[in-house]
């Protein structure tokens, strides 16, 4: 990272606290579970003007040239904060629109997400949809943010498509996801679309690794949260943070979280530096499986030290473990993603 | 022509040709009968090793040129001891090298420079460490050792243990009890003893592996001179810790782990249990905890090549690598059926040596800190808990 990345980084991070502050409480993230949206377009469209959605955008195409380093810096500042705008799938993307609806989508005014799924648990881009005679007909499967998203990137036999979530022929099934938000079936029965060039490969390698990003950050909050609270509360006399056996566990959480960052700036480094595809993917892989591991640990130990008021719908500590449930498994699960790195790391051995 | 009689300046060398420069001579001298030994060799074994290094001027990789040292900059200094793991490298008798060189640079008198550093460098010199006593192991400035000054002369009365290859070595550091008076960290001074010392003892003990690698030493009014005395009166125990510097991170390098899941490897493809699908996924996980270990350990390395202090963090490798050796050791031993009864190599599971690794893992957790008292440590001084 050169210096100028360096500080611009350091700017995107200081002007987060507006969107995703570090303290004080959850009361708009409690405000926008079970919406019909699920996020506030009006963050999304401040987020647009803090230049945060051309973060992965070199400064020739109009973006901030902050590199993959920048996108999962932002990412996991939103994550702390438990952010709902859709931000890991709808950025990653952005640079795969052509110049007229990026323009628009760079600005806020348009939200596309992927709708590239067709079956659960990894990476498969489904590509059973048809595109003939500009539309398409098919299905896609656990979209996330459809309910609040203007267009979709939906993959298909022919290539990716341009659908608009409001064109005929286009019908959402959301259903609600622990943490607030939906996760959606979406039909495409002779819906009209426009053929985009590209391919989704490289992109959703981003999505997954950004919320990797985003997840890690959400651990280490609820780490924080945790360590203040077992500094604070007392019992038989003593703050139970100063009980061996809580601390080794509070360790362990810590070791887990230092490798899911040095794993995360490894893949970081790998993306940043050109690495091939095959490289980019063990990486991504490696840190996708650390991370949903620990941020599952850290979601189960948090609840457990921080005893009953752990398990109440009021403590805010439950938020995480509601936000780690729904994306544990998201973009591929941690069992999925390992046995993809010991297959390529095979077939590196063989090359 | 250069002058043949003066050291090379090797931080003056491009990284990747320091790098092949070290790759390559090591390959060509280092004994193949001691690559990747599992426990500490002797210094029969590796003698032969020290006086290779020693001839070629790659003994103190971390010295001073001034002192006989290769003077080398973190960064090579990182690059050597990656050279030297890669091969598969026995560590020598490297007390003198590691830690006497290092405390008498820093805290010596100018007379204990001048006779102690050249003779670590021609090998005439071995030296072992006295830290741990029976009582005193994890709670270490609790150690009762004590030293009296007696005219001109420190009588030592006391006993060391775990003293590693204190059968090889010729002279001790040690930390002796100097005032009984103040808090326990405040009253323990550095003697620099010799171990033909009328009235040491030094008894082998032999470990679960059959490795007598470690040793007891009984003190019984040993006498040495008043100048043995390192540095300030009563600051043995600060000057310990300021020794803790470079090398500790190398308890976490992922070395020991590398190795035997290599061996795992190597066990499985002969039995072809890589075809069964419960082996493949237990392998799988250790195999990416590895490569996960890797990334972590390259962060610590990244920071000591820019010169950057290494905290109370670097526990945490210690942690994470010893404690993935076990699992390692463990499925090796789940997966070698009966043949995990035997010791040494086994030809039938591949020529490997379960037991070996296995009942070698344990130690690991245990010394240079247990991993308990390396999560305490991490404990109060990286996440700041509540004491």
């Amino acid at each position: 990272m050169t210096p100028d990345q360096e500080e611009s980084l350091r700017l995107v991070r200081d002007s987060a606290g507006g969107i995703a502050p570090r303290t004080g409480d959850f009361k708009r993230i409690r405000a926008l579970r079970s919406t019909s949206a699920g996020f506030d377009r009006e963050i999304w469209s401040q987020m647009a003007g803090l230049g945060w959605l051309s973060a992965r955008l070199t400064e020739d195409e109009g973006g901030l040239g902050l590199g993959m380093a920048g996108f999962c810096a932002i990412a996991a500042e939103l994550g702390q904060a438990l952010a709902p705008e859709p931000f890991c799938s709808a950025a990653a993307v952005i640079g795969l629109l052509p110049e007229t609806l990026r323009e628009r989508a760079l600005a806020g005014e348009l939200l596309v997400v992927p709708a590239w799924q067709e079956t659960p648990g990894g990476l498969h881009i489904g590509t059973d949809a048809r595109f003939g005679d500009g539309k398409v007909q098919g299905a896609k499967i656990l979209v996330s943010a459809a309910g609040g998203a203007d267009a979709f990137l939906v993959t298909t036999q022919a290539g990716l498509v341009y659908v608009e979530a409001a064109a005929a022929g286009v019908h959402i099934e959301s259903r609600g996801t622990q943490d607030g938000g939906h996760f959606s079936l979406v039909r495409f029965d002779g819906a009209p679309g426009t053929a985009v060039l590209g391919q989704l490969e490289d992109a959703l390698e981003d999505v997954t690794l950004a919320t990797s990003a985003y997840l890690l950050g959400a651990a280490e909050r609820a780490f924080a949260m945790t360590l203040d609270y077992l500094s604070i509360r007392k019992q038989f006399g003593k703050f139970i943070g100063s009980f061996q056996v809580l601390q080794h566990r509070c360790v362990d959480m810590k070791i887990q979280i230092e490798l899911g960052r040095a794993v995360l700036n490894e893949a970081i480094a790998v993306t940043d530096e050109g690495g091939s595809i095959h490289e980019r993917r063990m990486t991504v892989s490696r840190a996708k499986a650390r991370i949903s591991d620990l941020v599952s640990l850290v979601s189960r130990e948090s609840i457990q030290m921080h005893g009953a008021i752990g398990v109440t719908e009021e403590h805010d500590i439950g938020l995480f473990c509601r936000k780690a449930l729904t994306l544990y498994n998201q973009y591929g699960t941690a069992r999925w993603h390992r046995a993809r790195y010991l297959e390529l790391s095979r077939t590196k051995v063989e090359a | 022509m250069p002058n043949e009689n003066q050291a090379p300046d090797y931080n003056a060398m491009a990284d990747e040709d320091f790098r092949a420069m070290v790759r390559d001579w090591i390959e060509a001298h280092y004994p193949p009968a001691i690559r990747f030994p599992i426990e500490r060799l002797h210094r029969k074994d590796t003698k032969v090793w020290y006086d290779l290094l020693a001839a070629k001027g790659w003994l103190a990789p971390g010295w001073p040129v001034e002192h006989g040292g290769m003077g080398l900059d973190p960064s090579k200094r990182v690059i050597f001891i990656e050279e030297l793991e890669r091969h598969g490298c026995s560590r020598f008798s490297d007390q003198g090298v590691l830690m006497i060189g290092p405390l008498l640079m820093n805290f010596g008198t100018a007379e204990q420079r001048s006779y102690f550093l050249p003779k670590i460098l021609t090998g005439e010199h071995i030296w072992c460490q006295g830290y741990s006593e029976p009582g005193s192991g994890s709670d270490l400035a609790s150690l009762r050792t004590e030293a009296v000054l007696d005219g001109d002369s420190w009588i030592v009365n006391g006993q060391k243990i775990w003293t590693t290859l204190g059968n090889d070595a010729n002279w001790m550091y040690v930390l002796v009890r100097t005032d009984k008076t103040v808090k326990q960290q405040e009253g323990i001074s550095f003697l620099l003893v010799p171990m033909d010392s009328p009235g040491i003892t030094v008894r082998p003990i032999l470990t679960l592996g059959d490795s007598d690698e470690f040793c007891e030493v009984y003190f019984d009014s040993v006498r040495v001179p008043r100048d043995s005395l390192v540095g300030e009166l009563n600051a043995g125990w600060t000057m310990a810790k300021a020794l803790l510097g470079f090398e500790r991170i190398f308890v976490g390098s992922p070395a020991q782990s590398a190795y035997a899941l290599s061996r795992l490897e190597t066990m499985a493809t002969h039995l072809g249990l890589f075809d069964q699908p419960g082996f493949a996924d237990a392998y799988g996980r250790l195999a990416i905890d590895l490569a996960d270990h890797v990334s972590l350990y390259s962060t610590f390395i990244a920071r000591l090549r820019r010169n950057e202090p290494i905290g109370a963090d670097v526990s945490m490798l210690k942690v994470n690598q010893t404690e993935l050796y076990k699992r390692i050791s463990q499925l090796m031993i789940d997966y070698a059926d009966e043949y995990a009864a035997h010791a040494g190599l086994i030809d039938e599971i591949g020529g490997v040596q379960p037991s070996t690794i296995w009942l070698h893992s344990l130690q690991t957790t245990i010394y240079g800190g247990t991993s308990e008292v390396q999560r305490g440590i991490i404990a109060k001084n990286v996440l700041r808990m509540p004491g």
